[in-house]
């Protein structure tokens, strides 16, 4: 199943790209589902997909010794993840869960990073965002840490 | 000799409820004796007699002047002896005090209000001034943050806003129990849910330091401009008149300059956030 360049432009995170670029993103995605408690990848799996939540709700975690998994998160509509799948070494930070039945759009990263490669504006663009998505992460892990460190 | 015009005189407040929010935090509904009112964003040195007082802004809505409602959270000596008290019981109420929020500059606007922990209480008598004028806004966005499930006070307010025509509120907790189903992380990952048109919008913070800090750097990044975000500052007011210097943040007083202010009007005090 296909998503259509209209579906793909009312996506918060495909907003500024061309119908040229949403096409391409088209051509090398697919959308999977899941269900509740499906666990779309663990902590320091190896990725090939980046994802971007599509409908649906899903958390975002780390997992400490003993199998015990800690919710840092959840995911809201529209938002990107997985951006381990773009950098090297491919490893993701996290685990995310499916906390209610879910749509994804799945892209394959390394067909995403060769077309980076023909269109360095496309590439700037999806990097500039996939590093906003990071930035913000890391911000929130901040005031996380800050709301521990002044308990 | 009663001395009426004595500025730190405070106004007797029969207590009539007392309601438990958390494990921490109870709202005092009280009846004063006298004429009182106040406008949102504006707070008030509630006391108990012979012991002291400490400030707080009230949370009830304040077109209802026949009651008023506060919301205490017990951190010390003070608010451990009000969440000891009963209806029937007198609380003193001195103030208002200070400037609150400009309601008028916010019609014809969205507004996204920012609240974490405690910082509810005045944004719950906030969101009933923006209720009653609600034809003159765009609409009214509130994101919440608590630390878990147990910590969320005013659990019915939620419902009923998201039941009102321009509102929508979102919560979210940085520890989710079994029970929870809505967003989990710190308040500022709400902000990634929710779409906000920029050019005709307010922001309002109010809650812990730490929260208020991390809050106003995702609005600049989101685009909000420095006089487009209302902070409401709580800096250990205790005269609430300007003259004890317990409150001072630079040049300002916050008790008597605040405690309401943009974020263009305090962003350069090194003890902002502290």
């Amino acid at each position: 199943m296909k998503l259509k360049i209209d579906e793909l432009k009312k996506i918060r995170f495909f907003d500024n790209y061309t119908d040229k670029q949403l096409k391409i993103f088209i051509s090398i995605s697919t959308i999977k589902e899941f269900k509740v408690k499906d666990i779309l990848f663990e902590q320091y799996d190896e990725l090939s997909d980046v994802y971007v939540l599509l409908a649906g709700c899903l958390s975002l975690g780390i997992s400490l010794p003993k199998e015990k998994r800690i919710h840092l998160g959840t995911l809201e509509e529209g938002q990107l993840f997985s951006w381990s799948a773009v950098f090297s070494p491919y490893i993701s930070t996290a685990w995310v869960m499916a906390t209610c039945p879910t749509k994804v759009l799945a892209i394959d990263a390394k067909k995403l990073n060769l077309e980076f490669e023909k269109d360095c504006g496309f590439g700037l663009n999806t990097m500039s965002k996939i590093a906003q998505t990071i930035s913000r992460r890391l911000s929130d892990t901040r005031f996380q840490l800050m709301n521990q460190l002044t308990l | 000799m009663l001395n009426n015009n004595n500025i730190y005189r405070p106004i007797r407040a029969k207590l009539t409820d007392v309601i438990d929010e958390s494990s921490l935090i109870k709202t005092f509904v009280m009846v004063p004796e006298e004429e009182f009112s106040f406008k949102t964003g504006q707070f008030i040195e509630l006391s108990v007699d012979g012991i002291g007082e400490a400030p707080f802004t009230p949370s009830s809505s304040p077109l209802i002047t026949e009651q008023l409602e506060v919301t205490v959270m017990k951190t010390g000596y003070v608010t451990g002896l009000m969440h000891m008290m009963k209806p029937g019981e007198f609380m003193g109420i001195r103030g208002p005090y200070g400037r609150g929020y400009p309601i008028d500059r916010f019609f014809g606007k969205e507004v996204l209000i920012l609240g974490g922990g405690c910082g509810l209480a005045p944004i719950r008598s906030l969101l009933f001034t923006l209720e009653s004028v609600i034809d003159k806004l765009e609409k009214v966005v509130l994101c919440y943050g608590s630390k878990t499930p147990a910590d969320c006070i005013y659990k019915p307010l939620f419902n009923r806003l998201n039941k009102i025509a321009k509102f929508e509120a979102h919560r979210t907790v940085d520890k989710p129990d079994d029970e929870w189903t809505e967003s989990v992380g710190v308040v500022t990952s709400l902000l990634n849910k929710i779409s906000m048109n920029l050019e005709k919008s307010v922001a309002v913070v109010c809650g812990p330091p730490i929260m208020m800090k991390f809050g106003t750097i995702r609005l600049l990044e989101m685009g909000y401009k420095e006089d487009q975000i209302y902070l409401s500052m709580e800096k250990n007011m205790s005269c609430g008149l300007g003259k004890c210097g317990h409150c001072m943040m630079g040049e300002f007083f916050v008790c008597k300059d605040g405690p309401v202010f943009t974020y263009d009007e305090i962003k350069y005090n090194p003890e902002i956030w502290k």
